[in-house]
């Protein structure tokens, strides 16, 4: 099996979590790595961004001295969209309806980063 | 009673105005600089001191408005003085306790005398008597300047510098105990204002220039200019960010910006904030995020590569449309095919005007040259020479 194949497996299994719209996996500097992503969206641009908000998060807290975020959580009317890092090279993130049940979102996401992780080492 | 300016960061500065001192704001034509010797005098008035206005160009009832349109009610203190030197100048009766017509000059002067020794800050404008009054009012300034030494009063003269005769600015300049100047920040338009410390007698302080806004109401307020870095990929934004910064902060992952760099930089009196860009494609939605309010834009190239200097054009088209003043790092200078300055300007059909600074970010070579050509084009340049020794790294 392909790593791609793999990569596109996990994002399949968080799209059965249910509420997920959109997912993705990116490398830290903001390019594309495994999409599932309606072609409505900008795909290399949400990578981009997931890229940038997750890089700035990190910053501003370490900066502040309280160490590397878990995860950033972006919360609107219309949906939430949760990146989380993979490994040191990657990063999933997700966007989900605004009832989506963050709770079992971020489980599902902690075991994708994981698995994200051991396949990209 | 402690006097003040009520200038935000020059009162850290110079601290107090002491009995029988001379503050001049030194202003630009293009500046409305009226309103640092009102911010001076209404301050004071809140702290309960006798302050008095002087109108010559305008009537006492205009001058109280422009002081509204700040949210300064001086009417409303009883320690507020109006010298109406204007009333007389158009043949209007005056209903201010101090006034005199300007064609009498020694009427004003009597009248002048009997305000300073009355008030303990007496704002001036010391060009617009002499507009009115003629040159020759000058020694009558001087001695308004002497009897106010004499008499423990402190004067806020007001001097905007249009080309008058050398020997009156001299003579302002060196009978004043401290000097304000007060200029505009321009390229084609005014993008803001700027006011430094060129002269206080009784404290021995460094060059400080600070730049500011006008708010109605509210008055000066001090600024943190932001300086954008912007070019293409790999041209080394980063480390030009930290190579000029006393700190810098950036958010790279893998080798690329992916947000921003940040540094802070304290140089010439100034004090800036650098924002540097991502320089690939993908990034792009964040540049004119971080152009925002920027005052200026460095524009760094990699003079070993050519083919991207579209790329930086177009980076320069997204952050510059508003006209803001611009200089280009031709970076890389270190490496054995750099294009000189004058190449790069030729393949990147710049105008003549666009300082092209050699740069090597890596060795730090010339960076400072980057800041004091934009500095120039910012605030023109006369503080840049005027403060060359100072380099705080």
């Amino acid at each position: 099996m392909s790593l791609r194949s793999q990569l596109e497996d996990i994002l399949k299994e968080m799209k059965s979590t249910g509420d997920v719209e959109a997912s993705a996996i990116v490398s830290r500097d903001g390019l594309l790595i495994a999409a599932d992503i309606s072609s409505s969206v900008n795909a290399d641009a949400f990578a981009a961004m997931s890229a940038t908000m997750l890089g700035a998060a990190e910053t501003a807290m370490s900066e502040l001295g309280k160490g590397t975020p878990d995860r950033v959580v972006v919360e609107s009317p219309s949906g939430k969209i949760v990146a989380m890092g993979a490994g040191e090279k990657a990063l999933l993130v997700v966007m989900t309806t605004p009832k989506a049940n963050l709770g079992l979102i971020l489980l599902q996401l902690g075991k994708a980063s994981k698995k994200i992780e051991e396949l990209l080492g | 009673m402690k006097v003040i300016t009520g200038i935000p960061v020059l009162d850290d500065v110079i601290e107090e105005i002491p009995e029988g001192k001379i503050l001049t704001y030194w202003i630009d034509p293009e500046v409305e600089g009226n309103v640092f010797a009102m911010q001076t005098l209404f301050t004071n008035l809140e702290r309960g001191c006798k302050c008095a206005y002087t109108t010559i160009a305008y009537s006492p009832e205009v001058a109280i408005g422009e002081f509204n349109e700040f949210g300064w009610d001086v009417e409303n203190y009883e320690n507020f003085g109006i010298v109406d030197l204007y009333s007389g100048y158009v043949g209007l009766p005056s209903n201010c306790q101090y006034n005199a017509s300007p064609t009498d000059i020694e009427e004003v002067n009597e009248v002048m005398k009997k305000v300073i020794e009355n008030f303990d800050v007496v704002v001036i404008p010391v060009s617009s008597v002499i507009d009115v009054c003629g040159e020759d009012s000058i020694e009558c300034i001087g001695e308004w300047y002497d009897f106010a030494r004499e008499k423990e009063s402190r004067l806020i003269c007001t001097f905007v510098s249009w080309p008058y005769p050398e020997e009156i600015e001299k003579f302002v300049k060196n009978n004043s105990n401290a000097v304000i100047r007060v200029g505009g920040v321009h390229h084609r338009v005014i993008l803001g204002y700027y006011y430094g410390v060129v002269k206080v007698d009784w404290k021995n302080i460094k060059s400080k220039a600070i730049l500011f806004k006008l708010v109605k109401p509210g008055g000066v307020r001090a600024y943190i200019p932001k300086i954008l870095v912007t070019g293409p990929y790999n041209a080394g934004k980063s480390t030009f960010v930290h190579a000029v910064s006393m700190r810098a902060i950036s958010v790279d992952r893998l080798g690329t910006t992916v947000a921003l760099d940040h540094g802070h930089l304290e140089y010439k009196g100034f004090s800036i904030d650098l924002f540097g860009t991502p320089g690939q494609e993908r990034f792009d939605p964040i540049l004119k995020m971080l152009g925002r309010e920027a005052l200026g834009v460095i524009l760094v190239v990699d003079s070993t590569k050519p083919e991207t200097f579209p790329r930086a054009k177009q980076m320069l088209e997204a952050v510059a449309h508003f006209g803001l003043p611009y200089v280009v790092a031709a970076n890389k200078q270190d490496l054995p095919d750099a294009l000189p300055p004058e190449e790069i300007r030729k393949k990147m059909f710049l105008p003549e005007d666009v300082p092209i600074i050699p740069v090597s970010a890596k060795e730090g070579d010339g960076v400072y040259k980057v800041i004091d050509a934009l500095l120039e084009l910012l605030t023109g340049s006369w503080w840049v020479k005027e403060n060359e020794p100072e380099v705080s790294t």
